[in-house]
């Protein structure tokens, strides 16, 4: 059912949101950060390669002793090496700056160190002692083997493709983990980002005193629904500005970034984890915001918001403290507990839908469950707004909030003389704003 | 807002609000006419802002029917209201041109008419330069006029202003009367709280006196004057005002004093009186009483401790409505 206004407040909302220089700010900070950081990748890989092609064109004079038998001599020679007589004098040949280098190979290589004496050219400089006494070894082994498959699979370079049944089919492993993830992406990035906003933008009618007026105009629902539907809008525009440099490092940055190849082809969109990915997300951005709109209701100012607001954003990163164990043993205590607690079970549940441990009667519950209480908290919500908006200098009193009843016949008309709401918050007498008296708003049901 | 003539706009009846089990209204019932303005006055606590609170559905009235042409009120009838509240302000970060278009909207103008007649308004209060500039750039005096422009957009029928000169500089208090006026003038009703008794007398065709919770007094002006009546002599004198039965003192300064005259006594004996008791007379003057004078002879013993009382339970004992007055009778 449309509500009176409600475009009129979202588009409002938004449009304000979206001109703020310090949404931009914020905003573009991340993508300014990120091409900071590709920038300096660039850089230091250019600069990585340089000194490794540098280092391996590096002529230095160098000797060794091998006690395994597995360095082939025509290698070294090939390095440009050749075999000491004694390790003593070569080391003092070293010291002495007459040569740059001296390898002793010892009789296990694989489980003896070998040592490498080197003349001193810098902390980065001196890598190419080891570098090169490693190089000789493997090569080393290579031309024994005569085989280069053989070789190669000295080396461990064997590629592997597992293939894993779930439920019958094949499971897509870690592409079917990929795609719901990211609306736990997208529910910490919206939640982050818009949390303390969301305290700001409720507060300011309060705050600016504009509660009054704009309360003849629209209903207090109305104006709760429009400012989260316009503030989920700007959190989709920062993921949006957050996604472009994201992408465009990936598409036209890749090598230089050593970004690996993703095989798009290759994610796995599930329907199943998929719904249940959007619906956790819905759920959860509901109960969360509900929960700062009743918490800005009862507030005089955003500072005094901010004291109760901080501690439930902590309560989204709870679970990551418990990471590795929804991972292995999801079944344990802990972890149901948080799968079941509505202000973890978000992110819990989350991270378990998309590793394929959350099963279908704990999705229907968690999901029932994040919005049966999103609503019953939007409810209280818009009751401790419509109750609390008008009081200006204090905090309202949760229990004589709660202790009004809603009455429909004076939601209906106040003509039917049906009894109202008992008492009102805090003061005991007065009935003038700031006069600490008690007083009672419509009650939830009055539209 | 649907208009019927016939009928009242604001219709109250048998109002009842506690709060805490205390009951700060107590079966209040007056009718506004269409066109005309209403004073609706009090001393501070008493429950002028509450009753205006009910009436515009942001409080839940205990009992009793508020009406405003014929229903209760509600936010999709708010294009044709104007209501300045006690406490009232702008959203300040905002452009002025912003706030006044989104608040003309929310009143059912289309942005492009909202816009235009936010600045036609702007022109009107030399703000035009500013109709770009956030609402917290401005002046106290500067917001005043976007407050009164966002107030009486879209022609409302019925304006609700409590304490409307609250807070405003003399330029602007000049303004607003101005607008008021006009708005009379176009046919819209005012229903006015105000402490500025001499504003009364000027702009209501009626006003209601509220105190405890009742209605102490409920009239046009003349008919309330004529309510607690009696006369009232200014004189200016030298010496000292001796008692007597005769008369009250309301108001004794240095050299001028305001006697009200009981019911019967001789106005020229008691001049005589005060000549033979030494008083030299210099001027004795009588008339009806101002709304200023009886005011303060209704709420003179509570207003000086208003504020103390209103946080500590002050409206729990109310006292029966004036005899003298129809408080509960129709206009």
């Amino acid at each position: 059912m449309a509500r009176h206004n409600l475009g009129t407040v979202v588009s409002f909302e938004v449009r304000r949101t979206l001109t703020r220089k310090w949404f931009w700010l914020t905003t573009l900070i991340v993508p300014i950060a990120f091409g900071v950081v590709i920038a300096m990748a660039i850089s230091a890989n250019e600069t990585t390669a340089s000194q490794a092609e540098a280092q391996k064109n590096a002529l230095f004079t160098f000797v060794y002793t091998d006690d395994s038998g597995y360095v082939d001599p025509a290698v070294v020679a090939a390095f440009g090496g050749a075999e000491a007589a004694d390790a003593a004098q070569a080391i003092a040949d070293v010291q002495s700056g007459r040569i740059d280098a001296y390898f002793a190979y010892p009789a296990d290589p694989v489980n003896q160190p070998t040592q490498v004496y080197g003349v001193d050219e810098g902390v980065f400089e001196n890598g190419k002692y080891s570098a090169v006494a490693r190089q000789i070894l493997v090569v080393s082994a290579q031309q024994a083997a005569g085989d280069a498959t053989l070789a190669a699979l000295l080396q461990g370079s064997a590629p592997m493709i597992s293939t894993a049944y779930k439920d019958g089919r094949v499971s897509g492993g870690v592409n079917e983990v990929i795609a719901p993830m990211i609306f736990l992406v997208i529910f910490y990035v919206v939640i982050i980002l818009l949390g303390n906003q969301m305290s700001t933008s409720l507060l300011e009618e309060k705050e600016n005193r504009v509660t009054e007026m704009i309360l003849t105009t629209l209903d207090p629902t109305t104006l709760v629904i429009g400012k989260v539907v316009s503030l989920f809008i700007a959190g989709i525009t920062q993921i949006v500005v957050f996604a472009i440099p994201v992408v465009a490092g990936y598409l036209f940055f890749r090598d230089a970034l050593q970004i690996p190849s993703i095989d798009l082809s290759g994610l796995v969109l599930a329907p199943e984890p998929m719904i249940v990915g959007a619906l956790l997300l819905t759920g959860g951005f509901m109960l969360f915001t509900t929960t700062l709109v009743a918490i800005s209701a009862v507030m005089p100012t955003v500072r005094d918001a901010g004291q109760i607001v901080a501690p439930l954003m902590i309560l989204i990163f709870v679970p990551f403290y418990i990471v590795s164990m929804v991972v292995s043993d999801p079944h344990a205590a802990v972890v149901q507990i948080f799968t079941y607690f509505p202000y973890s079970a978000p992110v819990t549940a989350m991270m378990r839908n998309a590793f394929g441990s959350l099963s279908p009667a704990e999705a229907i519950v968690v999901i029932v469950e994040l919005f049966a209480l999103g609503t019953l908290m939007l409810r209280l919500a818009v009751r401790l707004y419509r109750y609390g908006s008008i009081e200006y200098s204090r905090k309202v009193s949760l229990k004589a909030a709660l202790a009004r009843r809603d009455t429909a016949g004076v939601a209906g008309g106040n003509g039917s003389g049906g009894p109202g709401g008992a008492g009102g918050p805090g003061g005991s007498g007065g009935t003038e704003p700031g006069t600490g008296g008690g007083r009672g708003a419509r009650g939830a049901g009055a539209r | 807002m649907s208009a019927s003539s016939s009928q009242p706009i604001v219709h109250i009846r048998n109002f009842r609000m506690n709060f805490d089990g205390t009951a700060v209204i107590r079966d209040l019932s007056f009718d506004i006419e269409r066109g005309e303005t209403f004073g609706f006055l009090g001393s501070n606590g008493c429950g002028k802002t509450t009753t205006l609170r009910a009436l515009l559905g942001i409080y839940l009235p205990t009992s009793g029917t508020l009406h405003i042409n014929g229903r209760p009120f509600r936010p999709e009838d708010g294009g044709r209201l104007g209501y300045l509240p006690e406490e009232r302000g702008l959203y300040k970060k905002e452009p002025v041109i912003d706030v006044m278009t989104y608040f003309g909207r929310l009143k059912g103008l289309s942005k492009q008419a909202a816009a235009a007649w936010s600045l036609q308004y702007l022109k009107r209060v030399a703000l035009q330069d500013k109709a770009h500039l956030r609402v917290d750039k401005l002046s106290g005096g500067e917001q005043q006029k976007v407050q009164l422009g966002v107030t009486i957009m879209n022609a409302p029928e019925l304006l609700i202003l409590d304490e409307p000169t609250k807070g405003f500089d003399p330029v602007n208090r000049r303004l607003l009367m101005d607008i008021i006026e006009e708005q009379k003038q176009a046919g819209a009703t005012v229903l006015m709280v105000t402490h500025q008794m001499e504003e009364v007398e000027r702009l209501c065709d009626r006003v209601l006196l509220l105190k405890d919770g009742v209605a102490e007094a409920y009239g046009t002006v003349p008919e309330v004057q004529e309510q607690y009546g009696g006369t009232t002599a200014r004189l200016k004198y030298s010496g000292e005002i001796p008692g007597s039965a005769s008369y009250r003192v309301l108001l004794r300064e240095r050299n001028y004093a305001e006697l009200a005259i009981a019911d019967g006594a001789d106005e020229a004996v008691i001049l005589r009186d005060l000549v033979n008791a030494g008083v030299m007379v210099r001027s004795f003057v009588t008339g009806r009483p101002s709304l200023d004078e009886i005011f303060v002879r209704v709420y003179g013993e509570q207003s000086g401790d208003a504020d103390t009382a209103e946080g500590h339970g002050g409206h729990a004992s109310a006292s029966a409505g004036r005899s003298g007055g129809d408080p509960h009778g129709a206009a």
